[in-house]
C-alpha cells in the first residue's frame, strides 16, 4: 500500500495521467483531421462473365467513380500483379449466382473509405436490383424494393484475398503492444529504482525484521503494479471521453443510421439530392474507419490487460532482482540496458509479426513470454479463428507459469542479493544468489 | 527468554557463525561484542530470521524460534534509513502496522514517546527535514513503538552526540527496569560497562568469552593499584620502597597526581599505606579493574596469539 501511495501520489503519476491521454488523443485527432485521407476517385473494374449488368450501371454518373466491365472472369493474382490492370483500384467480381446468393466479392487495392465503400453497395445493389425485377418480377421496382433482400458485398484486399494481413487493425494491436512496454518500461524502472533506494538508505533491514523478503518484494510488485493498472485506467476513461466527444462533434458519424437498416438507406438516397448530400458531404478518412469502425475495443482491452498483467510480472520480476542486487544505487546500469533492449526486442517482434504474420518467428515470438504481450495483441488485431483459442490459452499458460518461475527465480536473488552491499555488480552474482546462499 | 544453541552460519567455506550458544534472561540488558567481522550482524539477522543458519536452533520462551514471534522483537539495525519523503507520523504508522498494531495504536504510542524525547513537534516533520541525529532518535522510537519485549539494538549509539548518547542510555535502562529484554551489540564499551549485565564476546564466528559484566573484568584484572593523592611526586617516588613496582603516572595540576601501581614480594595495601603517610595525601587508594575495552583487547589479542603459535 505505502508503495501504491507513494506512486499514486506522486507529480510524475499525475503529470503522465494528465499528458498521457492528452497526447493520444492530440495524435488522434490529427490523424483524423490531416492524416489518411484515402483517393475520393476510384476506378472500378467489373468482372461480369454472365454479362448479367450488361455493362450498365448508375443511370446517373458518379463522379467519384468510374466503372468498367469485363466479360470474362479474371483470377483475382492477374488482376493484383497484370500491367493492363493497375490502372483499377478496385475489381467487382459478378457471377450467376449473384442472383441467388446476394453475396459478392470487391478486391481492392487499398482499402477504400467507408463512403467509397458504401457508393459501391449502393450502385451495385440498385443495378442488380433493376436486374432481378426485370428478369422475374411483373413488380415495379418501387414495390419491389420493399420485399427485397440487401446484397452482401466483402470487400478484400487484392493482394491478400484471404483477409489474412489486416494491416490497419494490426496496428492498432502494435499500438497497444507498445503501450504496454511503454508502461513496463516506466513501472517496472520504478520498481527497480525504489528497490535499489531502499536497499542503499538501509530501510530494508528495518523491513525485512517484521516481512519475508520475498513478501516484500512481491508487495512492491503489486504496489506498483496497481498503480500502473490505476493509471491505464485513468487513460482508458480520459481517452474513451476525448473519443466520444470528437465523434460527437468534430468528426461525427452521418451514415451510422443507415448502416443498421441498408433498406431505409435506399430509400432516403431515391433523391439524387438526397444521395449526393449523404455521400459528398462528410469527407471520410481512414483513420477515423479504423478507430470508430473496425477496432474492437472491448476484446482488445481485456486481452490488453491480460498482456500488461503477464508482461509486467514477467519483466518486473527481473528488473527486481537487478535492484535487489546492486551494491550501491548507481551500480546495476550495464544490467540495465539488456533489459532495456528486452523490451526494445518485445516491440519490434510486434512489428515483425504486423509484417510477417505466417513466419516461424512470428509464432515462436507468439509464445515467447518477453514478446508475447505486443505480439499477442497484433494477432488479436490482425483477426483471430475460434478454432485457434487453444494456441491463446497456450500462450496465457506460458505467460502465467514463466512469470510465476521469474518471480520464484527473482524472489530467491532477492532475499539473498538485497542485504549485500558495497560490491561491484556482476552477472555470477545472479547466479550464485539463485542458490541458497 | 531467549536460548541460542549451536548456531553455525557459513558463506560458501568461510564461517561466519561457528557453534554459537547462549541465553539471555527475561530483563536483563546483554552485550554482543566483537571486533568487525566477528559474526554479531549475522547472528541478529539469524535471529529476525532475514537469514537462515546452517545449522542449531533458536528458541523464544522454550519454544523454537517462528515467525510469528518476531512481532515481540523490536530491531534497530546497525545500518539504518527511513523513507525520507514520509513524515514522522506516517512513517511510525506504517512501521507499527507492519508489526501488527493498527493505526490508533501507532498514533498513540508514537505521541507518547515522542513526547517523552521532548520532540512532540517533529510528528508532522517529512524525515528528510531532521538532521541525522534527529533521524537516529526517531529510529530508536520506531523500534520501541510496539512493545516489543526483546529489544535487538545493533550499535545505537553511532551517530549521537554525548548527551543523546546519555539520553538513549537511560531510556534502554527505563525499558529494562519495565521488564524488557535488550540484546546491545556496541563498539562502546563504555556503555557496555555502565548498563550491561551480561556480555558475550565474538571473535571469528566464535564465542570468545561470556559471563556478567564484573566477572568478565575481575577474570581480566592486573592486580594493579591506583592511588591518587596531593604533594610532591619525588616525594612519593621516594616513600616507596622495592615492594612497589610504579607502572604508570598522571598528573591532574595542583599537585594532584594519580599512580598505578604494581605489589612485589609480600608488599600489601597496608604496608602501601604505612610507608606514604606523613610523604603525600592519600586521597584514594583502590586496585585498578580492566575496563571492558581492555578485556576485549587482551582477550582477542590472547586469542590471536594462541592462533599464530598454533601454526
Amino acid at each position: 500500500m505505502r508503495e501504491w501511495r507513494e506512486r499514486v501520489g506522486s507529480r510524475s503519476f499525475i503529470l503522465f495521467s494528465i499528458l498521457g491521454p492528452l497526447t493520444v488523443l492530440t495524435v488522434l485527432y490529427m490523424l483524423f483531421a490531416y492524416g489518411g485521407k484515402t483517393a475520393t476517385k476510384w476506378n472500378v473494374l467489373i468482372t461480369d462473365p454472365a454479362g448479367l449488368f450488361e455493362d450498365k450501371i448508375m443511370a446517373k454518373m458518379d463522379s467519384n467513380i468510374r466503372y468498367s466491365f469485363a466479360d470474362n472472369y479474371i483470377e483475382i493474382e492477374e488482376f493484383a500483379n497484370g500491367n493492363r490492370f493497375q490502372n483499377f483500384d478496385a475489381m467487382v467480381e459478378i457471377n450467376e449466382k449473384v442472383l441467388s446468393n446476394k453475396s459478392g466479392f470487391v478486391f481492392y487495392r487499398q482499402i477504400p473509405s467507408k463512403n467509397l465503400e458504401k457508393r459501391v453497395q449502393y450502385q451495385i445493389e440498385r443495378r442488380l436490383e433493376e436486374i432481378l425485377v426485370k428478369r422475374f418480377t411483373d413488380l415495379s421496382l418501387v414495390d419491389f424494393k420493399k420485399i427485397k433482400q440487401p446484397l452482401n458485398l466483402s470487400f478484400r484486399n487484392v493482394y491478400d484475398p484471404h483477409d489474412q494481413a489486416q494491416d490497419k487493425r494490426a496496428w492498432v494491436g502494435l499500438f497497444f503492444g507498445l503501450v504496454i512496454f511503454i508502461f513496463i518500461a516506466l513501472f517496472a524502472m520504478g520498481l527497480m529504482r525504489s528497490i535499489s533506494r531502499e536497499k542503499s538508505n538501509r530501510i530494508v533491514e528495518v523491513l525485512l525484521g517484521s516481512v519475508r523478503p520475498i513478501q516484500l518484494m512481491f508487495g512492491k510488485i503489486l504496489g506498483i503494479g496497481m498503480a500502473a493498472l490505476l493509471q491505464f485506467s485513468i487513460w482508458l476513461v480520459a481517452i474513451t471521453i476525448g473519443l466520444t466527444l470528437m465523434r460527437n462533434t468534430l468528426f461525427p458519424d452521418y451514415l451510422s443510421a443507415h448502416l443498421n437498416n441498408r433498406i431505409q438507406l435506399v430509400e432516403e438516397v431515391q433523391n439524387p439530392h438526397q444521395f449526393d448530400k449523404q455521400f459528398t458531404d462528410f469527407e471520410y478518412n481512414e483513420f477515423v474507419d479504423l478507430v470508430f469502425e473496425r477496432v474492437q475495443f472491448g476484446p482488445m482491452i481485456t486481452a490488453f490487460l491480460l498482456c500488461l498483467l503477464g508482461g509486467y510480472l514477467f519483466y518486473s520480476s527481473l528488473f527486481a532482482a537487478v535492484g535487489a542486487s546492486v551494491g550501491s544505487e548507481s551500480d546495476g546500469q550495464q544490467f540495465v540496458i539488456p533489459l532495456i533492449l528486452l523490451l526494445c526486442f518485445g516491440v519490434y517482434a510486434g512489428y515483425f509479426a504486423l509484417a510477417n504474420p505466417q513466419a516461424p518467428l512470428t509464432t515462436w515470438c507468439y509464445y515467447l513470454p518477453i514478446t508475447s504481450p505486443a505480439v499477442v495483441l497484433v494477432k488479436l488485431a490482425q483477426g483471430f479463428n475460434p478454432g485457434e483459442m487453444y494456441s491463446l490459452l497456450l500462450v496465457g499458460l506460458i505467460s502465467l507459469v514463466s512469470s510465476i518461475l521469474m518471480l520464484w527465480i527473482s524472489g530467491r536473488i532477492y532475499k539473498n542479493g538485497i542485504l549485500q552491499f558495497g560490491h561491484r555488480l556482476k552477472l555470477r552474482h545472479f547466479f550464485k544468489w539463485t542458490k541458497n546462499v | 527468554m531467549l536460548e541460542i544453541s549451536k548456531l553455525t552460519k557459513s558463506y560458501g567455506h568461510q564461517f561466519a557463525l561457528k557453534d554459537v550458544s547462549f541465553s539471555l534472561k527475561e530483563g536483563e540488558i546483554f552485550g554482543l561484542l566483537g571486533p568487525n567481522g566477528a559474526g554479531k550482524s549475522t547472528l541478529i539477522r539469524i535471529v529476525n530470521q532475514i537469514i537462515e543458519q546452517n545449522s542449531g536452533w533458536i528458541k523464544y520462551n522454550n519454544d523454537l524460534f517462528k515467525r510469528e514471534h518476531l512481532k515481540n522483537i523490536g530491531y534497530l539495525p546497525e545500518e539504518r534509513g527511513l523513507y525520507r519523503g514520509m513524515t514522522v507520523e506516517e512513517h511510525g504508522i506504517f512501521l507499527g502496522r507492519l508489526r501488527g498494531m493498527s493505526v490508533k495504536e501507532s498514533k498513540e504510542a508514537l505521541k507518547y514517546y515522542l513526547e517523552r524525547f521532548e520532540i512532540g513537534e517533529w510528528r508532522k516533520k517529512r524525515i528528510e527535514e531532521l538532521s541525522k541525529g534527529m533521524a537516529q532518535k526517531i529510529q530508536f522510537i520506531f523500534t520501541v513503538l510496539h512493545q516489543p519485549k526483546l529489544i535487538i539494538l545493533d550499535e545505537p549509539f553511532s551517530g549521537f552526540d554525548p548527551l543523546n548518547v546519555e539520553l538513549i542510555k537511560k531510556e534502554i535502562q527505563s525499558l529494562k527496569a519495565q521488564g524488557r529484554t535488550i540484546l546491545l551489540s556496541t563498539h562502546n564499551m563504555t556503555s557496555v560497562e555502565e548498563i550491561c549485565d551480561r556480555a558475550v564476546l565474538l571473535h571469528k564466528g566464535e564465542i570468545l568469552l561470556e559471563g556478567e559484566v564484573s566477572e568478565l573484568r575481575n577474570e581480566y584484572k592486573t592486580g594493579h593499584y591506583v592511588v591518587r593523592f596531593t604533594g610532591n611526586m619525588i616525594g612519593f617516588v621516594n616513600a616507596l620502597w622495592s615492594g612497589f613496582q610504579i607502572i604508570d603516572t598522571r598528573e591532574f595540576g595542583n599537585n594532584r597526581f594519580e599512580a598505578d601501581l604494581a605489589l612485589v614480594g609480600d608488599s600489601s595495601i597496608d604496608t602501601l599505606m604505612s610507608v606514604l603517610i606523613g610523604h603525600v595525601k592519600v586521597e584514594a587508594i583502590y586496585e585498578k579493574l580492566p575496563g571492558m575495552q581492555e578485556v576485549f583487547i587482551q582477550a582477542i589479542e590472547t586469542a590471536q596469539k594462541a592462533v599464530e603459535n598454533e601454526k
